[in-house]
C-alpha cells in the first residue's frame, strides 16, 4: 500500500478532495428520481443536491490543491491493525444475532487482538474468556440487553 | 429571586439519591477513560447512551454530562504521571506537571489539579446558572428564520474555533449535513438515498457514526504506532500542597476559571482550547516565565481550571438555545432527542427540572470527583498498568456492543464498521471527525428550520438578512470567515492551537 507516496503530489488534500467529489457524485445519482422542488416549496430532494453542490465544488478545491501542491506523502498504511479491528466487527455483526452474546464476544476478542504484534496466545484467551463473562454479566444481567447469551 | 429558586429546583433534582447515584456512575466511568489515553469521552458517551434510553432525562444526562467532565480530571492524572496526556485538554498539563513529578512533587501536582478543577467546576456551575436565564429568554423570540441563522453560526464558529483546517472541517461539516438528509423527508414522506435499506429510513443512528470515527478509528490509527508508556514510579505521599504552593497557585486558578468559563460558552469552545490559552497568559504575567516548563505550580492550576471551567460552560450553549458547542454536546443533543426531547430554547421553560438539575449536578459530581481523585488517586494509577494490547481489544467489543444495543439490529454494527474505516482514511488524510458529527446532528433541524424560513418568505433568502437577530447573527459568521482569510489573523490562530 506504499503506491500513494511514490509521485509528487500533495496526497492528503488530493485524495479527500476525490473522496468528497465521490460522496458529491453518489448523492446526485441517488437523488436522480426525486422531486427538487422550488426554494419556496422545496422538495425531497433540494437540500442534498444543495449540499451535494457545495460538497462537490470542496472537493474540486482540494484536489487542484493537492495536484497544484506537493509533495506531501501519507504515512504508510498497515494492513493488520485494520484488519484484525475490522474483522472483528464483521465477525461480531454475523455472529450476534445467530450465534448468541458470548460467541459473538468471544470471537470479536480473539480477532481484534490479532491487530496488534504485542498480543500473546494464551493471555488473550484468557483474557477473552474473563471480558467475554463481564461483558454476559454487565449487558444482559444488569443493562437488560435484549440479546440471547447462548447460540441455543 | 428567580435563580435561587432555579437552582434549589436543580439542587432537589440532583440530590435525590437515584441521580446522585447516576452522578456518581459517570464521573468514576469519566475518570477512568480519562486516566486511560487511547479511549476518549466520545465514544464512551456513545457507547452509553442506548442504555440510558430507560432513565428518566435528568439522570440520563446528568450521567452523561458527569462522564464529561470526570474525563478532564482523569486526563490530567495521566499526564502528570506519565507526560501523555489522558485527553486532549489535558495537553498543556504535561508540561509543568510531569516536570513537577520528576523532581518527586507528583503529590501537590496532582492536588493542585484536583483543587483547580474543583473551584473552577464550582464557579462554572454559578457562571451557567446566571447566563441561562438572559440567554434563553433571548431564544424565546426566535423564529425559524433566526434560528437556522444560529445553527450556521453554531456550525461556522464551531469549525473555526477548532484545530485543524478551516477549509477541510468546513467540508467535513457539509459531509455531515448530507449523510444526515438521509431517511424519509419528513415533508413529503419519500424515502431519500436509503438504497432500499429498511433500517436506513430513520436516518443515519449517529452513535455507530460517532463509535465507529472516533473510537475505533483511532484504535487502529493507535496500533500502528508503537507503544511508550512510563509511568513515573515514587510514592505518592504529601499529597497536601504547603501554604507557598496554594498561595502561588491561587490566581491562576481564578485567572484560569475565568478564560475558560468564557472560552467554553462560544461555539468550538468546550475543553480545548480554554487550557492554551491559559497557559499562555500564566506565562505573560508570571514574573520569571523561564521558570514555566520546569515544573512552576501555575502552569498547572490555570490550565486545569480552564479546561474544566470550558467544560462545563460548553452545557450553555446546548441547555439554552439547543446548538452544540462541540461534537460531545452534539451527542447530548442526541441523548435529549432519543428522550423524545426536542433540544432548543423551550426545553429551559418546558422542562425545568431537566436542566437545573443537571447544572446542579455538575457541583455535587465536582464533589465527588474531589473525593474520587484524591485520596483514590492510587487506584487511578494503578489502571494504568494495564496494557493497551488488552484493553483495545475490549474496547472494540463494547463499541459493538453497545453500537448493537441501539436498536438491536446488526445493521448498525457494519455501519460502525463502515464509519470506520472511512474515519480511518479521515486520519490518514489528515482530516478532523469532529465537524462531521457536528452536521450530522444539527442537519435535520437546519433543514427543517431553512424549509420553514423559506416557506414563510415566500423563497425570498433576503429574509435572513432583512430580521434584525438573524442579520447580526450572519453578520458574525461573515466577519469571522472574512478574518480567517486575514494572514495575521491565521498565524494566530495557527500558533494558539498548534502547541
Amino acid at each position: 500500500m506504499r503506491v500513494v507516496t511514490r509521485r509528487r503530489f500533495g496526497w492528503p488534500d488530493l485524495l479527500f478532495g476525490g473522496f468528497l467529489i465521490v460522496a458529491a457524485a453518489g448523492t446526485l445519482v441517488a437523488t436522480r428520481n426525486l422531486v427538487g422542488g422550488t426554494a419556496a416549496d422545496m422538495g425531497p430532494a433540494y437540500m442534498p443536491r444543495a449540499i451535494a453542490l457545495v460538497l462537490l465544488a470542496f472537493g474540486v478545491f482540494f484536489a487542484v490543491r493537492g495536484v497544484l501542491r506537493g509533495p506531501v506523502g501519507i504515512e504508510t498504511v498497515q494492513l493488520r491493525p485494520i484488519l484484525g479491528v475490522g474483522a472483528a466487527v464483521g465477525v461480531f455483526a454475523l455472529l450476534i444475532e445467530s450465534g448468541g452474546l458470548a460467541l459473538a464476544s468471544f470471537a470479536a476478542i480473539l480477532i481484534a487482538a490479532v491487530a496488534s504484534r504485542e498480543s500473546r496466545f494464551f493471555e488473550v484467551i484468557l483474557f477473552g474468556l474473563g471480558v467475554t463473562a463481564a461483558a454476559v454479566l454487565l449487558f444482559v444481567k444488569a443493562l437488560a440487553l435484549p440479546v440471547s447469551i447462548w447460540p441455543w | 429571586m428567580e435563580l435561587f429558586d432555579n437552582l434549589l429546583l436543580g439542587l432537589s433534582t440532583a440530590l435525590q439519591l437515584n441521580n446522585l447515584i447516576y452522578c456518581l456512575i459517570g464521573v468514576v466511568i469519566g475518570t477512568a477513560i480519562g486516566v486511560l489515553p487511547g479511549i476518549g469521552p466520545i465514544p464512551t458517551v456513545a457507547l452509553l447512551l442506548p442504555f440510558t434510553f430507560g432513565l428518566a432525562p435528568a439522570s440520563a444526562l446528568i450521567m452523561l454530562a458527569g462522564i464529561f467532565y470526570g474525563a478532564q480530571y482523569g486526563g490530567s492524572t495521566t499526564a502528570i504521571l506519565v507526560n501523555v496526556p489522558g485527553e486532549t485538554s489535558s495537553v498543556v498539563t504535561c508540561l509543568d506537571g510531569h516536570e513537577m513529578a520528576k523532581r518527586g512533587r507528583a503529590g501537590p501536582a496532582l492536588a493542585i489539579a484536583a483543587i483547580s478543577s474543583f473551584f473552577a467546576g464550582t464557579v462554572a456551575t454559578v457562571v451557567i446558572a446566571v447566563l441561562s436565564l438572559p440567554l434563553a429568554a433571548l431564544a424565546l423570540k426566535f423564529t425559524a428564520v433566526e434560528y437556522f441563522s444560529l445553527l450556521v453560526l453554531g456550525l461556522f464558529a464551531a469549525v473555526i474555533l477548532a484545530h485543524g483546517s478551516v477549509a477541510k472541517s468546513l467540508a467535513m461539516v457539509f459531509l455531515g449535513l448530507l449523510i444526515g438528509t438521509v431517511g424519509i423527508d419528513v415533508n413529503s414522506g419519500v424515502a431519500r438515498m436509503t438504497f432500499g435499506i429498511p433500517a436506513l429510513s430513520d436516518g443515519l443512528d449517529f452513535v455507530p457514526v460517532a463509535m465507529g470515527m472516533f473510537g475505533l478509528a483511532e484504535i487502529i490509527a493507535n496500533l500502528e504506532r508503537p507503544a511508550v508508556r512510563q509511568v513515573v514510579s515514587q510514592k505518592l505521599r504529601d499529597l497536601i500542597p504547603s501554604r507557598a504552593d496554594l498561595r502561588a497557585a491561587f490566581p491562576a486558578m481564578v485567572r484560569g476559571t475565568v478564560i475558560g468559563s468564557a472560552l467554553g460558552v462560544l461555539p468550538g469552545g468546550g475543553a480545548a482550547l480554554p487550557p492554551f490559552t491559559a497557559y499562555a497568559l500564566e506565562k505573560k504575567v508570571a514574573k520569571d516565565p523561564s521558570r514555566f516548563g520546569k515544573g512552576a505550580i501555575e502552569g498547572v492550576a490555570g490550565p486545569e481550571a480552564a479546561n474544566n471551567a470550558g467544560a462545563q460552560t460548553s452545557f450553555i450553549p446546548l441547555l439554552t438555545l439547543g446548538i452544540p458547542a462541540n461534537a460531545l454536546m452534539a451527542l447530548m443533543i442526541g441523548a435529549l432527542m432519543m428522550q423524545g426531547i426536542q433540544p432548543g430554547p423551550q426545553v429551559m421553560t418546558e422542562q425545568p427540572e431537566l436542566v437545573w438539575g443537571v447544572i446542579a449536578s455538575m457541583w455535587t459530581g465536582n464533589l465527588m470527583l474531589l473525593v474520587i481523585n484524591l485520596p483514590l488517586v492510587g487506584l487511578w494509577v494503578s489502571m494504568l498498568k494495564i496494557p493497551y494490547r488488552l484493553l483495545f481489544p475490549a474496547i472494540v467489543l463494547f463499541c459493538c456492543i453497545g453500537t448493537y444495543g441501539i436498536s438491536n439490529s446488526a445493521f448498525n454494527v457494519w455501519l460502525m464498521l463502515g464509519c470506520a474505516v472511512v474515519g480511518y482514511f479521515f486520519i490518514k488524510v489528515g482530516v478532523e471527525p469532529a465537524p462531521l458529527l457536528l452536521g450530522l446532528v444539527l442537519g435535520p433541524q437546519l433543514e427543517e428550520n431553512f424549509r420553514r424560513a423559506m416557506q414563510l418568505s415566500d423563497g425570498d433568502p433576503s429574509v435572513f438578512v432583512t430580521r434584525p437577530i438573524s442579520a447580526v447573527l450572519l453578520l458574525v459568521v461573515a466577519v469571522m470567515l472574512l478574518a480567517m482569510l486575514s494572514p495575521a489573523v491565521l498565524k494566530t490562530r495557527e500558533r494558539a492551537l498548534a502547541e
